[in-house]
């Protein structure tokens, strides 16, 4: 367990050294996102609850996503660009080892960013409550490292940072936006709503919002049960993936 | 005990311009006992990088199988790696950590605890003369302090078998001469080395037993001594003063000199020394150099 361990030890370093790029850029997009729609949409609610109190969850949300598959991504990618990815290569640990120790220092940046951001922003909110405090725990560590074995994933596949934009721009943007940040899932018509619930990136969202504000578009069990398959089929991908990209990316 | 086994290895990369595959290593078998300082040897391009990366467990041959202490670095390739201390050839370092957190990130990623990295990093650090610089950026370093660094990384944790891709390369004569202490060090400490270079006489210098390959493929292996031997002229040639002594046993003329078959170079060079005293104006072995032996079987002599 070391290994691994210290292989977590020194990707939390890696983001603690670049503390204020890593929490700037996600907390001002989170006060932009509130101050305009706090201006814009005063007054309205979804089922009580009022709009931008909603949005904030679903804010929080795509915050520890993108922190979570970033932070591997980059990474991976920025090793491979300098050669320092040979460290890797040569160290005894094992793939699956590898990618849980990125991952679980992705859940790591992700929640301290969710932490600061929340500190900051929610003022905005003073409606926001905490219904399920361990199952809220729960699933921010699994979308953390559900999204960091993503991030893990792409990294080795990805051969430069072009690749990410890519990714980023045109796929995991796309799934965020689509996957009820900002509305409720049931207001969609039909196809849509029944659509968006096989976007995986719903029932992050979903869960996280029934354990804070107590809303949901799914059952939340359902939600738990789609994140938590993810996440296991994404660890045997990891497994395979690290283990052939580490021994190809040298030659 | 043998340290390495390497059987039937074979490579290939797909051609970068042409059609077909380039043959980085053609049946390649190599051993290594414990205790040995052992040279991998060839020109550039001769497939010994690839080689290296294929006994690292970083490149997936496409036949052929090594271990080390009975490890299988194909298929269990953690419990070899753990065994072993790899110096690659390209000089690379973090980015964003200082000298000391690179080595102790590095030494937990090989399974070193805790408590005891810290003692560790400081005797690698003073035995590399980089104490003073263990607050340094990696980054910020210079080639020669880096390729320490690197050379740090792989012996933090007391591998029991150091390959080292050509570690002196683009480092100035001082530090080479440190780099090969240490390695001399570690070997008499009972690590067992292996290591590519481009300075044969080092090699001569260092080295029990040698591999030469050129163009993927083994040219020559074995103990140096019998290497030289097989190439030298096979005597101890000699001038005298007084010609008119009583000679060793099958010493022949031969014009102005006289010559000596050789049996042990070390032992009939003492031989002549001892027999011929202060009669003797030159002495020297005609055993070939690794570069003379080196030139020939590669034709790049010519």
């Amino acid at each position: 367990m070391t290994y691994m361990w210290a292989l977590y030890a020194r990707e939390v370093k890696r983001f603690q050294k670049l503390l204020i790029d890593t929490l700037l850029s996600p907390i001002i997009q989170m006060v932009l996102f509130l101050t305009v729609f706090g201006i814009t949409l005063q007054g309205q609610d979804v089922e009580g609850i009022p709009f931008v109190t909603f949005v904030f969850a679903g804010l929080l949300m795509m915050i520890m996503v993108n922190s979570s598959f970033s932070n591997p991504t980059f990474a991976l990618i920025l090793g491979k660009n300098v050669g320092t990815i040979i460290d890797l290569q040569l160290a005894p640990i094992k793939p699956g080892s590898i990618g849980l120790a990125y991952a679980l220092a992705a859940f790591s940046r992700g929640l301290l960013t969710i932490l600061v951001a929340m500190l900051i922003t929610v003022w905005f909110v003073p409606e926001f409550t905490i219904s399920n405090p361990f199952l809220m725990l729960v699933a921010l560590l699994l979308t953390g490292i559900q999204f960091g074995l993503l991030g893990v994933t792409f990294g080795m596949i990805a051969k430069n940072f072009e690749s990410l934009t890519i990714v980023m721009g045109f796929v995991l943007q796309p799934m965020i936006f689509l996957a009820g940040i900002f509305y409720p899932i049931a207001s969609l018509p039909a196809p849509f709503d029944l659509i968006s619930r096989f976007n995986p990136l719903h029932h992050n969202i979903n869960l996280f919002r029934y354990t804070t504000l107590g809303y949901a578009d799914t059952h939340p069990m359902l939600s738990l049960a789609v994140i938590a398959g993810i996440t296991i089929v994404m660890y045997f991908v990891v497994q395979r993936v690290t283990r052939t990209a580490l021994r190809k990316s040298y030659s | 005990m043998t340290v390495l086994n390497v059987q039937s290895i074979s490579k290939t990369f797909p051609a970068k311009q042409k059609q077909g595959v380039v043959h980085a290593n053609r049946d390649i078998h190599l051993q290594i006992e414990e205790g040995q300082i052992y040279g991998l040897l060839g020109p550039n391009g001769a497939g010994k990088s690839t080689l290296i990366n294929i006994i690292s467990g970083i490149l997936l041959p496409d036949q052929g199988s090594v271990t080390i202490y009975d490890k299988d670095v194909i298929h269990d390739t953690e419990a070899a790696k753990r065994l072993m201390g790899v110096v690659p050839q390209e000089i690379v370092v973090e980015m964003a950590f200082n000298v000391e957190e690179v080595l102790y990130y590095y030494a937990g990623m090989y399974g070193v605890p805790q408590q005891e990295r810290n003692t560790l990093i400081e005797a690698a650090l003073t035995d590399l003369d980089l104490l003073d610089k263990r607050l340094a950026k990696a980054r910020t370093l210079s080639g020669g302090m880096k390729r320490r660094l690197m050379i740090a990384k792989a012996i933090l944790h007391k591998p029991k078998f150091l390959i080292l891709d050509e570690p002196t390369a683009g480092v100035d004569v001082a530090l080479r001469q440190k780099i090969w202490a240490l390695v001399r060090r570690m070997n008499e400490q009972g690590t067992t080395i292996l290591f590519t270079t481009h300075y044969l006489e080092e090699a001569e210098q260092l080295c029990e037993a040698i591999t030469l390959i050129d163009q993927g493929k083994v040219i020559k292996q074995g103990s140096l001594k019998d290497i030289q031997k097989e190439f030298a002229e096979n005597v101890v040639a000699f001038e005298l003063y007084d010609n008119k002594v009583e000679h060793l046993p099958n010493v022949h003329e031969n014009a102005t000199q006289f010559h000596f078959p050789i049996t042990d170079l070390a032992e009939d060079m003492q031989k002549v020394i001892q027999h011929y005293g202060d009669n003797l104006k030159s002495v020297k072995s005609e055993a070939a150099s690794l570069e003379q032996i080196f030139l020939q079987l590669t034709h790049h002599g010519n």
